[in-house]
């Protein structure tokens, strides 16, 4: 092999050096002023996942506009933390120009950590204001920024077992499905039934995941974050009388004991809990009503097979002190970090997928687009297994939930009002604490944390 | 031979720039990686650092908050129970396992490496494993407990028994304590065992007074890096209880707390403070600790230090 040796001197190295140097200080806007690549991170999900965001960048490029190319880093492997990866690379400098992300764009960005859009969505037709729904914009903003975009969403609503419902002789129309927390209770009663210390079915287990939290208190005429006035209302009269309903649900018809009703089956969701090691008591035909998003329309056929194929979805009941339904979702935001390269590029790319891209993630992966110019094709696998008609069907009917979202996910300091959230919900179905004292002490540690942060 | 003091000097000149260079790399990596992140953190820990931008000077805020931080007391509680729990269990199950090892003359080297196996295992993979051990109803540990006619505990869910759980998962990668106190075991001179054997007919005898007694410097090892490890024990909490210590902040350790407040809730300055609280509780354990050392470790030769 022939290496052939250069000269190196101490005056060319240093004057390199300060090259090099001074390149890498540039602003990136300067050296994204004719266009150029973009870098997309998302934090992980299928290789087909991954597929659809390679295929939306290339469509971006061959477009020829601010996008010249593109490279996607489908999430860091097992046992990476994405956040923390995210996180990392803002602080070194070293960031992608778009990351998608599943948790509260306004908890970095009000750090400083995201690009705010607003300038964007005024520049791009696809972007502005008005094409997004309020309740999900409003979970991106905070104090009149906009730190990232609600592409897609996953949509909570009340999956329910229409075989069940009718065996019971309970009319299993989407229209009579009960109205409101007290319709469901009543109903509920029904599907329960006990073998010794096994729940054998069910109807509807009150649900305990911090996270959809504000969909359970905004049906009941509350809310946990008042974005507005920057305050918490983990503890306000709603929330107290949300959580005695649940509880006094519990206690007659789960014998008060949630341990006994997760033992028998995952009576929560349509997911296996591999914690538990126990099966989908909806999947199984077990539970007649789960709280669940529309990301299950793409697992529901796979493995373990279903034992009922004819779900069909509803509206969310309303509390005893709530007046409208509304709706509520686990993000899908876009995002664009401080210190891309190619800003420009990245909100063109946002505008693409936000209104064209978005038609194909959809059918390929049932994450519902949310932008209001976009005319969603219904998922492949729904159309394959229940037909055109019922996945056109739930199609619409997911996009209008999305048109109804309560805002969430939008506070400065979500992640530890969840956790502080969990607690309390732990403590108030373990019953190691009364409901106001749970309460009142994750209202006031997340209030003190928010104003902690607001004061940096 | 007789060597002129001139070239003497010079050799031992070349011995010592020699060595200086021999030690450089490990000086180079123990200042870059240690010493400097070390004085990095702890005068973080007076700073408030948003995710982009520069420090900014808090005084003493990020302490005056950890006086009122219910997860700050909750942690350390839990962290300082799990090792009074778990460092004492895990040298007296290692020194018992090390006492079998020693007299087993066949097949010792398979045993070793079996005892030795589960430390290289990953502790997420254990973790995963312990959970699936430990379901309630369906797992093998309490379907095996309940052919007795015993009522298992909700191992992991139940708030009263989740820390003891955690505990007791912790026994299970005792590789490397066996080991050093094997390494002890096999260094007796002979002559003592066989007088020791002589004076008493009595194991248990000779076991505290002549075994034990020489193996002093292994147990102050093991003591030391065990009670460091415990109070840093970190992925089997966080794969067990979450971010927020599940069931109702009972396995909430410091470790997670450090963590969660970095990269969860992104306060790094408080991170921070929290992580130089930790290394000022351990060092001032350890130091303790070897204060005591004096009057009960015994080195070969009489000679204590």
């Amino acid at each position: 092999m022939n290496i052939q040796r250069l000269p190196l001197r101490r005056r060319s190295f240093l004057q390199g050096s300060a090259a090099l140097f001074g390149a890498s200080a540039l602003p990136s806007r300067l050296m994204a002023q004719n266009g150029g690549p973009i870098t997309l991170w998302t934090p992980g999900g299928s290789e087909l996942m991954c597929e659809i965001h390679i295929d939306i960048v290339n469509e971006v490029v061959a477009l020829g506009g601010q996008v010249t190319n593109g490279d996607v880093v489908c999430g860091f492997g097992p046992g990476q933390d994405y956040t923390q990866r995210l996180f990392g690379a803002i602080a070194a400098g070293q960031v992608p120009d778009v990351s998608i992300l599943w948790d509260s764009p306004v908890s970095l960005g009000v750090q400083g950590a995201f690009i705010p859009l607003d300038e964007y969505m005024q520049q791009f037709p696809g972007l502005a204001v008005e094409n997004w729904p309020g309740g999900l914009l409003a979970s991106c903003q905070f104090q009149g920024r906009t730190y990232g975009l609600p592409v897609v969403a996953g949509v909570y609503s009340m999956w329910y077992n229409p075989e069940m419902f009718e065996e019971r002789g309970i009319s299993s129309a989407r229209e009579d499905f009960p109205k409101t927390w007290d319709e469901l209770r009543r109903i509920s009663k029904e599907f329960t039934r006990w073998d010794g210390d096994t729940l054998l079915t069910g109807g509807f287990v009150p649900p305990r995941s911090a996270p959809t939290l504000p969909i359970w208190a905004a049906l009941n005429g509350g809310r946990i974050f008042n974005a507005d006035e920057a305050r918490y209302e983990i503890d306000s009269e709603q929330n107290n009388e949300m959580f005695n309903f649940w509880v006094e649900w519990m206690d007659e018809e789960y014998r008060g004991d949630l341990n006994l009703v997760d033992r028998s089956a995952n009576f929560s969701s349509g997911y296996v809990n591999y914690d538990l090691g126990t099966g989908s008591g909806f999947r199984e035909g077990r539970a007649a009503v789960v709280h669940d998003g529309s990301w299950l329309m793409g697992d529901y056929w796979q493995e373990p097979e279903p034992t009922f194929l004819n779900w069909d979805l509803a509206a969310h009941p309303v509390g005893p002190s709530g007046t409208a339904t509304v709706s509520g979702i686990w993000p899908n935001w876009a995002v664009i970090p401080v210190g891309a390269r190619n800003p420009e590029g990245a909100a063109a790319y946002l505008d693409y997928l936000s209104t064209v891209g978005v038609v194909d993630w959809y059918r390929q992966i049932p994450d519902v687009p949310t932008n209001t110019l976009v005319e969603a094709e219904p998922p492949t696998v729904v159309v394959e297994q229940r037909g055109e008609d019922f996945a056109r069907d739930v199609t619409e009917f997911l996009q209008e939930q999305a048109g109804i979202v309560t805002p969430m996910w939008h506070s400065p300091v979500e992640a530890f009002a969840q956790d502080q959230l969990t607690l309390a919900i732990q403590k108030i179905f373990t019953k190691t604490a009364p409901i106001a004292e749970a309460l009142a002490d994750a209202q006031s540690a997340s209030q003190a944390e928010l104003e902690r942060v607001l004061r940096q | 031979m007789t060597v002129a003091p001139g070239k003497r000097r010079r050799s031992s000149r070349y011995e010592t720039t020699a060595a200086w260079l021999f030690v450089a790399p490990w000086v180079v990596k123990l200042v870059l990686l240690t010493v400097l992140p070390l004085i990095a953190t702890v005068a973080l820990g007076f700073m408030t650092m948003p995710v982009t931008g520069m420090p900014r000077w808090a005084g003493l805020a990020n302490y005056e908050q950890m006086m009122a931080d219910p997860a700050f007391r909750r942690s350390a509680q839990n962290s300082l129970t799990f090792a009074l729990a778990s460092v004492p269990l895990r040298l007296l199950i290692a020194l018992g396992l090390a006492l079998l090892l020693h007299r087993t003359r066949a097949f010792s080297g398979f045993y070793q490496t079996i005892f030795y196996l589960p430390f290289l295992m990953p502790a997420v993979a254990a973790s995963i494993v312990f959970i699936l051990l430990l379901t309630p109803g369906a797992g093998p540990v309490n379907v095996i407990l309940q052919t007795f006619g015993l009522n298992p505990p909700d191992w992991l869910r139940d708030p009263r028994a989740a820390l003891w759980t955690l505990v007791l998962i912790s026994l299970w990668p005792l590789g490397v304590e066996t080991l050093v106190f094997l390494s002890g075991l096999q260094n007796i001179p002979k002559d003592v065992q066989e007088a020791a054997e002589l004076d008493s007919d009595r194991p248990w005898h000779r076991l505290v007074w002549i075994t034990i007694p020489l193996i002093t410097p292994m147990i102050l090892f093991n003591l030391v890096i065990g009670i460091i490890s415990s109070f840093q024990i970190f992925t089997q909490a966080l794969v067990i209880g979450g971010p927020s210590g599940q069931p109702a902040e009972s396995t909430l350790m410091y470790m997670v707390v450090i963590y969660r407040t970095a990269f969860r809730y992104f306060n790094l300055g408080y991170a921070a403070a929290l992580s130089t609280v930790l290394f000022l509780g351990v060092l001032v354990v350890t130091l303790l600790i070897f204060s005591t050392a004096r009057s009960w470790v015994h080195y070969e030769g009489g000679d204590q230090r």
